[in-house]
């Protein structure tokens, strides 16, 4: 099955996004609790990138890690690092692209991949029933604007921490998507891509849908306009959720195959695969509705919070 | 009514188990009582299998399959419904004020099922009696390969409405995204119109607009050579 959420704030002040994100999960992870993980936002952009890395598991951690700064040395200054269960935080003090900061920081390792990088999006994620979360990275605290998480019930492929999700829209900064369901027209997607030059890092079919977005995205595509494309583009059956800097939106395949209740109210707006989910965190507001197949739609942060002097 | 007795259960669902709830809903209406159940939370297989007449409400949303295989209770959610909304109900009645998710009144055999929102995709898949009425709008498909009963939708209908159907009549009163494979569309007579307008009052929904009918076109009851197209698209 696998269990998706998503919350977005409407109001300005930074919310408890971290705590009403587990609250999701733990409440979803009947749906898998192979692994589980979630991209919390922001409410406004750090003056410095932040990248998530994954170290690999094999050989000398220590080694890794001083290999994957030394990288990150070449094309900017290195901030804050913190270690966390099998992934590194590393806040960036000057600009570089993502192609450089990925380049920099995957150079010399196959096993090293960049699993976020941004200045709004704290991306966390981990082998394991969501109730882990919060030990491996205290995450219970955070605040910001909007957030998407994951529980994973594998079926296809491999339970690791690269088979894990969210996953990050690799090359875009601050853009991630979470998905419940099955990409049937994966491996050919993944074939086009990869004869393009893209890298796949997991067998996990979902990882293709950040690469399609950013695909679609650097042609010039919106992002509604992408998620709308999607619906035709991929096979299957999917809902999918995608956040980036400024909003959170979702896409359903044509047959309305996955579940994807959504409860929209003044303050925010909540979505997840059971609207038992919802409750379990934010409480009774609101009516829930389920919207139906070939459907797409994105909140901008930028359109639905109201400032206080036109409210 | 004479003699009956009016009493009221409460029962507050918050960290119970399904299970229990639901016998303890069974056992209350056996006697006679009616049930109001607090904090659902919008869980799954809540007010499932009542096989006596009596009213339950829930004061919230549930999830999946809530009044499923129901026979003869009348129950009400005070809040929206997941899929499978009383699915395989035989006799009863549901009432959802909110909205209903995929496959409300799937595969029912009779009563009545009352959403006064939308409904999302399938609803009314393979029904085989009874009625579906409908507020507000309903999804893809829905009326997919319904035999008997009849749905009535006095918002809009989304795509390949009333797909591959045996039997049955889908009424919508708003716009038809599109048909499904061998429908056709007739004008709802007087008396049609009258008993649906009657319908939506009984359950206090506004009146509905004129209803158009979609019924079977029955050119896949059976397999005629001459008309191979039909089968292909409908395959």
């Amino acid at each position: 099955m696998c269990g998706i959420a998503g919350y977005l704030s409407k109001r300005d002040d930074p919310e408890p996004i971290g705590r009403i994100m587990l609250e999701m999960l733990t409440s979803l992870a009947r749906r898998g609790p192979d692994s589980a993980g979630m991209a919390l936002f922001r409410t406004e952009p750090a003056h410095r990138d932040t990248c998530w890395i994954r170290v690999p598991e094999e050989g000398d951690p220590e080694a890794h890690e001083r290999r994957i700064l030394a990288g990150l040395a070449t094309v900017s200054d290195v901030g804050a690092v913190e270690r966390h269960r099998g992934l590194l935080r590393v806040e960036l003090a000057t600009s570089a692209t993502p192609d450089e900061i990925r380049g920099a920081a995957e150079r010399g390792s196959r096993d090293v991949e960049v699993v976020s990088l941004g200045k709004q999006i704290e991306l966390v994620k981990q082998v394991g029933h969501p109730d882990d979360l919060e030990d491996s990275f205290s995450i219970e605290g955070f605040r910001g604007s909007h957030a998407i998480g994951h529980t994973r019930l594998s079926t296809e492929s491999r339970v690791d921490l690269t088979h894990s999700q969210p996953f990050w829209a690799r090359g875009v900064a601050d853009l991630a998507t979470v998905h419940n369901g099955h990409i049937t027209n994966y491996h050919k997607l993944r074939r086009q891509y990869e004869q393009r030059g893209v890298r796949f890092f997991s067998e996990n079919d979902s990882e293709v849908i950040g690469v399609y977005l950013a695909d679609q995205l650097d042609r010039g595509l919106t992002l509604e306009d992408a998620l709308a494309a999607s619906l035709d583009d991929l096979d299957g059956s999917f809902s999918y959720l995608v956040a980036s800097g400024d909003g959170m939106g979702y896409a359903r395949d044509p047959f309305a195959l996955k579940p994807l209740i959504i409860v929209e109210t003044d303050d925010y707006v909540a979505v997840a695969n059971e609207e038992m989910a919802i409750r379990a965190a934010l409480g009774t507001g609101g009516v829930a509705h389920e919207p139906s197949g070939h459907v797409s739609h994105l909140w901008r942060r930028s359109d639905v919070t109201a400032p206080a002097a036109a409210a | 009514m004479a003699g009956t007795a009016a009493v009221t259960l409460t029962i507050d669902a918050t960290d119970r188990p399904i299970r229990d709830i639901n016998r303890e809903i069974r056992a209350a209406i056996g006697d006679g009582a009616s049930v109001t159940v607090e904090h659902p939370g919008a869980r799954h297989s809540l007010g499932v299998a009542l096989l006596t007449p009596g009213e339950v409400t829930f004061e919230g949303s549930v999830g999946y399959y809530c009044g499923g295989m129901n026979d003869g209770a009348t129950v009400r959610v005070v809040g929206s419904a997941g899929w499978g909304l009383a699915e395989g109900m035989l006799s009863g009645t549901v009432v959802v004020d909110g909205n209903a998710g995929n496959g409300a009144a799937a595969a029912i055999r009779g009563g009545t099922i009352v959403v006064r929102g939308d409904c999302a995709a399938r609803a009314g898949v393979s029904m085989k009696g009874g009625r579906l009425l409908v507020a507000g709008d309903v999804g893809y498909m829905t009326g997919f390969m319904m035999q008997k009963g009849y749905i009535a939708v006095a918002g809009n209908a989304g795509h390949a409405l009333a797909d591959s159907m045996y039997e049955g009549t889908v009424y919508v009163a708003g716009s038809v995204a599109s048909l499904g494979n061998d429908t056709v569309v007739e004008t709802a007579t007087d008396e049609e119109q009258q008993m649906l307008e009657a319908a939506f009052a009984e359950y206090d929904l506004p009146t509905p607009g004129r209803f158009q009918r979609i019924v079977a076109g029955r050119k896949l009851w059976n397999f005629e050579k001459h008309e191979l197209e039909t089968w292909r698209a409908a395959l």
